[in-house]
């Protein structure tokens, strides 16, 4: 694994998720019939209301719920269960309390055995992309809620995925974190090109951060939209924007009717 | 203002010398019990005062009876306990990480967790007789059920994301026991072992008075039939003092430098 990023395609079809509900005593099918191809340095949304099944379908891709149906590959490679080459960024945050901010960035280098002091040398520089590595010592539980985030974010990162998996992971923070969080993550987008599925129920969110929105209902895909926005986006141009609000507008219509 | 100052002064004599605060909770306790005995509220034979036992243990420490006896206990506990955690932690972990172990396991457990460590006394008196042996395994039943339990438990609260995180950032399964299951179960750890080191201790000396030859237990049990009151009292004090030695310097500040830095139990 090198700096870069090879090309590496992540394609979705057919995918059905089935399981059975013990509460309700009968199967629910969460996702019907989901297809979709990623390209490599591709940055798409999956915009949906509750229940749609997008962190179902973010949670097949990255392994950590097995498909009922259809197929989920990279680059004609079927995946089998989690593995660093799809990198996770989670709602909660998931760092490792016990690891101080440098180890949990430096996780991903070490699972792959390389020496200690290099891992840490990655960590200090994936940090730096978000102005953190004045913090590399301290534990997660001693910085705010934006910082651990971007900690998320650049430990994902760190292990030079061929997909970057984002699951609703700005929904935890004040409004204008939040602003700041999405115009950075643009930024490293741009510098770095990673393959980013950013799943959201954010509309302004979703058309703010990608080249494409994907909006899902009830286990299937009602829209693939493409977003032609300049970058870099930044909040203060873009919420006076006529064609931003134009594509909220089509996107936000498209979920309520889902 | 006068109270005021004194305030002050209490606050900055703690910062100087945290020892005060252990100590000034036990003074008033103390000067009751001396007053107890100056006014002879009870015969001195039935209830002797502060200074008789101070005296007490200067003499038997002196002859060397005192430490003999309690580093006796000290090492029977620490070498149970030490068993103890060997077999608890990994016993804890299979049955949080397995639910198909823990199906097998967790009746049996309960089982034995009902028969109370001293109800195993006469079944291995028979078998053992009056010894080490027989002390030793008390202790380590005693410690052991503890550990599994918040073991296992502590295993369970461990959230998914973070088995996700280590997995999706490559960590193979037995890395992540290491890396997450450990050191997340590792409040509820300290709490087993904090609980299985408490009952140990009480077992121990309950077994010691019934089985023993020497140890603090034996000491106060040889006391009475001495009639020697202010042993079984000093015996007492020890038992409460070490306990207090045991939880402060040596449980406290692993979880201080553990979950408490964490984040993982509040202050």
């Amino acid at each position: 694994m090198g700096s870069g990023y090879s090309m590496k395609n992540l394609t979705i079809q057919n995918v059905s998720k089935t399981y059975f509900d013990p509460y309700a005593g009968a199967n629910v099918t969460a996702v019907h019939d989901i297809s979709l191809k990623v390209n490599q340095g591709e940055f798409i949304s999956i915009v949906g209301p509750s229940g749609c099944g997008k962190t179902t379908l973010l949670n097949m891709i990255a392994g950590f719920l097995p498909i009922s149906g259809g197929s989920i590959n990279i680059d004609d490679k079927p995946i089998k269960g989690p593995g660093a080459d799809r990198g996770v960024v989670f709602q909660t945050f998931a760092l490792f309390p016990w690891k101080t901010v440098g180890e949990n960035v430096g996780f991903g280098p070490r699972m792959r055995g390389l020496p200690k002091k290099e891992c840490d040398q990655i960590a200090l520089e994936f940090l730096s992309l978000v102005g953190l590595e004045h913090v590399a010592q301290k534990y997660p539980n001693e910085l705010s809620g934006g910082m651990q985030q971007r900690v998320g974010v650049v430990r994902a990162l760190a292990n030079n995925p061929d997909v970057l998996l984002m699951d609703e992971p700005f929904a935890s923070v004040d409004a204008q974190t939040r602003m700041t969080l999405q115009e950075e993550l643009t930024k490293i987008w741009q510098a770095r090109r990673p393959t980013i599925l950013f799943i959201t129920h954010d509309v302004p969110e979703s058309v703010f951060l990608a080249d494409r929105v994907v909006v899902l209902s009830k286990g299937r895909v009602l829209e693939d939209m493409p977003i032609q926005l300049q970058r870099p986006r930044v909040w203060d141009q873009l919420i006076e924007d006529d064609t931003f609000k134009g594509l909220s507008a089509q996107v936000l219509s498209k979920v309520r009717s889902a | 203002m006068i109270f005021l100052k004194a305030w002050s002064f209490y606050l900055r004599l703690v910062a100087k010398f945290p020892i005060v605060q252990t100590i000034l909770p036990f003074v008033p306790l103390v000067i009751a019990w001396a007053l107890v005995t100056e006014y002879e509220v009870f015969p001195r034979a039935f209830l002797p005062g502060p200074m008789d036992v101070i005296n007490a243990f200067g003499t038997l420490t002196y002859k060397g009876v005192l430490t003999q006896y309690l580093e006796d206990s000290v090492v029977r506990l620490a070498v149970g306990a030490a068993v103890g955690v060997a077999i608890g932690i990994p016993l804890g972990l299979l049955i949080g990480l397995s639910d198909r172990v823990r199906e097998a396991v967790w009746p049996v457990l309960l089982f034995f967790q009902a028969i109370g460590d001293i109800a195993w006394l006469p079944i291995l008196l028979v078998w053992f007789g009056f010894s080490l042996t027989t002390m030793t395994l008390i202790i380590v039943y005693t410690v052991l059920f503890p550990i599994v339990l918040n073991t296992s438990l502590g295993v369970r609260s461990v959230s998914t994301d973070l088995h996700r995180a280590a997995l999706s950032l490559g960590a193979s399964k037995l890395r992540v026991v290491w890396e997450v299951v450990l050191p997340g179960a590792l409040p509820n750890i300290m709490t087993g072992l904090r609980n299985g080191l408490g009952y140990g201790w009480r077992a121990l000396i309950a077994t010691e008075i019934i089985v023993g030859t020497s140890g603090i237990g034996f000491m106060m049990f040889d006391a009475r039939r001495a009639g020697s009151v202010v042993e079984i009292l000093l015996g007492m004090v020890v038992l409460g003092t070490l306990w207090y030695v045991v939880d402060s310097w040596v449980l406290a500040p692993i979880e201080r430098a553990t979950g408490k830095r964490w984040g993982l139990v509040t202050q």
